[in-house]
């Protein structure tokens, strides 16, 4: 198995000032399943492309296994991509195309029915066998591009996108297997995808990617609970995390206090420790479910209340949001809580903020504020 | 449907019947008078065949030479197709692939010469072909039968090749296969439709074609069907009968073709008019 | 240093993947050679003949601007065969497809036997021009044709001529065998045009209970409006080039009343015994010009209309 090795990757077009990628920089350790994350048009798939060298890389290194890959042409990086829309041959049958890339390399013909064989059983594919692309659904499809990409026991798997074509239900049954599959074969794989829950329940590590840049690299409960800035933040969760404007400042009676619009809430002493070094203006980062109605508050939370008016109620069945705002603040504040919740539009209630999953962010450079 | 309508139908119907005879009857009229011969059409040209001279066929074929032309025919056209259907298809695979300088330029230059009257180059051909000994020979029509199609060759074969997606290529690079692999092996057979629309195109069109052939070949033992046919009316005017065989001889290749490929057929030599 | 050398082989890696350049040559390579040598040369070279008097075995002798003087002050059968090839190249696309476009609508309105009839209109453009040539003129004969028959059977026969063998008649005759010969063609590519509109705007004419000419003409002309573009100048292109049909059967006569520039060319170049390829390659000059000034003619006239549509 292999470890994958990014150093200041980068890619500018030819004719393009802005580069696709730049200073990408990570490595994947053996056996991780790594997830690129980020919104469409961030660069994930470029740099996904870099690895598998199907695109040149303009300036940086990769390495696997130590041994440098940038000039190595794509068939010889020992690396097996599976595509978004399967690239299926399609004048060929199952059969040939998963022997395809087997017989460019010279396998004997035994050995190559014999893999094809094995990973038919183990993808349920060996009834369509002779059966051309077009003759398959899409979950079937995928399966084959998988399968190709298996037969070939390559060093690293490369994923780019492959469920986004897979209607829902079959989306997260594939999730599951390729889950599976990845614990079964122990391999080194590297996925990318704008899915963050795909993001979340598969990967060892996510990296997240914006504008061509490494943003935050981690595990995923790391990446959720401490982003790294207000962009990590908002992209993972759902319903978003808000993100309201607030100010730093001490009360008449010395106390610090939170003032979002015109309430102020108690916060702890470290907090404005930041006001003191200039920090006054930053915005209160907190998750929807981090905010609970009276009553409702579990025991780990330390939490302030909140005066907040109902504006909008969306009971989802197993849970309710609700959409609340408050007075001098524009932004709308989403939470989270039970299903028994009897609220009204309108209605004045009180909210709980649970302060110890809270973040600050520096409005000027939306990065979180480290120590408090 | 009431009755208006359906009168109007029927009367719709037969004018479109008249308009059928008027355009299938001359074809007809020919097919049965190939089968007659000259004094039977002397007598009655419309007449249905009474007996059918299949022999004449086989005199036209040993006796006027229609076996040499007919040789000739195939040679020249199924090799220009074939030089054709190769080079065209490379040109367009690497036009719909490949990004680089001058793409749209080249793509333009031999595109847009598909509206060149053939007045503009068959003088200079005629000298490019003497000079080069090419002048009349087979393998001096067959270059210029592809450079004459080549245009719309591309042009067809391009538009298809561009639809291809991309994912399919870059698989076959990941497993291995180098560029010139991946052109024989995945964009040929995936663009067999295409590649047989303008197989079977650029064969109609050139097994039909005269200016080229009469103006770079001279010889009888090099003549094609189209000048054989000519060659033939002239010296035997009168001969109604023989004649009509000969055409016969060129005609049914192509409606053998036509039953068995009509779809494509059309869609080829329609292909591009429609937007 | 290594780090030097790795970066430089980066370089060459980096060109020689985003445009395989070996490769996009070879595979262009054989395809422009034979256009260059077969296509592009050969113009050139015409246009370059057009300028210099070139008779066999003498080399080419420059005269500038004098055949073309000579084409058009002095060449009244240029100019005759220039009348004949643009009336027919007016004449046969409005006729050609407009008929064409009647008979398209009469199958789109699904009356019974559409495939057939498609199948067996499309048939006579599969003949060689030679073979229809010939068919023509037998069709055309004056004692036993098809046409003096019918004639005299309708008893019209003062009706009755020399179609091909009279002056008057002949260029006539000829186009109308173009006619026969095309229409077909441009119907089947209109049929497919209007298969390929959306029936909802055609329903909704109906709602609107427009009369079928009306429906025709706001609605459907419009939409197919870029097809029939096209086919009026392939039939333009195709008629100002036409040779085949005329050598075979009437070779530009009766006194030059079919004699198109096509035909005339051959003449000038390969039968006449001036042997003198230059003058002939000024007629295909001009001949040329005159055919891509027409194609853009009919392009912009065309296209301007439909912005001011939108």
């Amino acid at each position: 198995m292999a470890v994958v090795n990014l150093e200041d990757l980068t890619k500018i077009y030819s004719g393009s000032q802005e580069a696709a990628a730049k200073d990408v920089s990570f490595t994947v350790e053996d056996g991780e399943f790594m997830v690129l994350l980020g919104p469409s048009g961030c660069g994930k798939s470029t740099i996904l492309r870099m690895i598998a060298g199907l695109e040149t890389i303009t300036s940086g290194t990769l390495r696997i296994d130590g041994k440098m890959m940038n000039h190595i042409p794509a068939k010889d990086r020992d690396i097996a991509m599976v595509f978004q829309s399967y690239a299926l041959y399609p004048h060929m049958k199952v059969r040939d195309n998963l022997a395809f890339g087997l017989k460019r390399r010279g396998f004997a013909r035994e050995e190559i029915n014999r893999r094809v064989t094995q990973v038919a059983e183990t993808l349920g594919l060996t009834p369509f066998l002779n059966r051309r692309p077009h003759a398959l659904s899409g979950g079937q499809r995928q399966r084959v591009a998988l399968g190709r990409a298996i037969v070939r026991d390559p060093k690293v798997f490369l994923f780019d996108e492959p469920l986004s074509n897979l209607d829902a239900a079959l989306r997260v049954s594939t999730r599951n297997e390729l889950v599976s599959l990845h614990e079964r074969l122990g391999a080194t794989m590297i996925y990318v995808t704008h899915d963050q829950v795909e993001a979340m329940t598969m990967g060892t590590r996510i990296c997240i990617i914006n504008l061509g840049r490494v943003v935050q690299i981690g595990p995923p409960t790391e990446v959720y609970r401490r982003p790294v800035n207000t962009f990590v933040a908002s992209f993972l969760g759902s319903p978003p995390m808000n993100l309201v404007h607030a100010r730093l400042e001490r009360g008449l009676d010395g106390k610090p206090l939170l003032r979002l619009g015109r309430q102020s809430i108690p916060i702890p002493e470290r907090w404005l420790s930041d006001a003191e070094k200039g920090r006054q203006e930053v915005i209160f980062g907190i998750r929807p479910e981090d905010i609970f109605l009276r009553g409702s508050v579990p025991s780990y939370a330390s939490t302030a209340g909140l005066q907040m008016e109902v504006v909008a109620v969306e009971p989802l069945g197993a849970e309710t949001v609700l959409i609340l705002k408050t007075d001098e603040i524009d932004q709308k504040v989403t939470a989270r809580v039970g299903r028994d919740v009897g609220a009204k539009k309108g209605e004045k209630i009180e909210v709980q903020i649970d302060l110890g999953s809270a973040l600050l962010f520096d409005p000027e450079t939306s990065h979180v504020i480290e120590d408090r | 449907m009431s009755v208006a309508q359906r009168l109007k139908q029927v009367a719709f119907l037969i004018l479109l019947s008249f308009y059928t005879a008027f355009v299938a009857g001359p074809l007809f009229w020919v097919t049965t008078m190939s089968l007659r011969t000259t004094t039977e059409i002397a007598h009655n040209p419309y007449a249905l065949p009474e007996t059918f001279h299949f022999e004449k066929f086989y005199k036209a074929w040993v006796n006027s030479n229609y076996n040499v032309y007919f040789t000739n025919s195939v040679i020249i056209v199924l090799s220009a197709v074939a030089i054709l259907t190769l080079i065209g298809g490379m040109a367009g695979h690497c036009f719909a692939r490949y990004r680089f300088r001058f793409r749209r330029f080249l793509y333009f230059m031999i595109f847009s010469t598909i509206i060149f009257p053939p007045q503009i180059t068959i003088i200079a051909l005629f000298q490019i072909l003497v000079e080069y000994g090419l002048y009349n020979s087979r393998i001096g029509l067959i270059l210029v039968y592809v450079a004459f199609q080549l245009p719309v060759t591309v042009y067809i074969l391009e538009s298809f090749f561009a639809r291809i997606p991309s994912d399919l290529y870059d698989a076959a690079r990941m497993d291995g296969y180098s560029e010139w692999s991946i052109f024989f092996k995945v964009s040929l057979p995936v663009a067999l439709p295409a590649l047989s629309t303008t197989v079977i195109l650029n064969t109609i069109l050139l097994w039909n074609e005269f200016l080229y052939a009469v103006v770079l070949i001279v010889d009888e033992a090099k003549r094609t069907l189209p000048l054989g046919i000519q060659q033939f009316m002239g010296d035997h005017l009168e001969d109604v009968g023989m004649i009509a065989s000969g055409l016969m001889i060129a005609i049914v290749p192509v409606v053998i073709i036509y039953v068995f490929f009509s779809e494509k057929l059309i869609q080829g030599m329609t292909a591009g008019a429609v937007k | 240093m290594e780090v030097d050398q790795e970066r430089s082989s980066l370089f060459r890696h980096q060109r020689s993947l985003d445009q395989p350049l070996g490769s996009i040559i070879t595979f262009l390579l054989p395809a422009v050679t034979v256009y260059l040598a077969f296509t592009a040369f050969p113009v050139i070279r015409t246009l370059f003949n057009s300028f210099h008097r070139v008779l066999p075995g003498k080399a080419a002798l420059f005269i500038g601007w004098d055949n073309y003087i000579s084409v058009f002050v002095k060449d009244d059968i240029f100019l005759r065969a220039v009348k004949n090839t643009i009336t027919w190249a007016c004449l046969s696309p409005v006729l050609e497809v407009s008929l064409a476009l009647l008979l398209a609508l009469a199958l789109y309105a699904k009356i019974p036997g559409a495939r057939f009839f498609r199948i067996a209109w499309f048939t006579p453009v599969l003949m060689s021009y030679v073979v229809v040539g010939i068919i023509w003129i037998w069709i055309y004969n004056y004692d036993w044709g098809a046409v003096n028959v019918l004639l005299r059977g309708l008893g019209l026969a003062e009706w009755v001529k020399a179609w091909l063998g009279n002056p008057k008649t002949a260029l006539w005759s000829l186009i109308f065998v173009t006619t026969w010969m095309w229409t077909g063609f441009n119907m089947v590519v209109l049929l497919a045009a209007l298969h390929s509109l959306p029936s909802e705007v055609l329903e909704a004419g109906e709602l609107d209970n427009c009369g079928w000419f009306k429906k025709l003409w706001f609605i459907v002309i419009p939409m197919v409006r870029p097809t029939i573009l096209n086919l009026l100048v392939l039939s333009f292109v195709g008629k100002m080039k036409v040779f085949d049909l005329v050598w075979i059967t009437t070779k530009g006569g009766p006194l030059w009343a079919t004699e198109t520039v096509a035909t005339y060319v051959y003449k000038r170049a390969f039968e006449w015994s001036t042997f003198d390829l230059g003058y002939a390659s000024t007629v295909a000059s001009i001949w040329f010009v005159i055919i891509l000034s027409g194609v853009l003619l009919l392009t912009w006239l065309f296209r301007q209309r439909e912005k001011l549509e939108y």
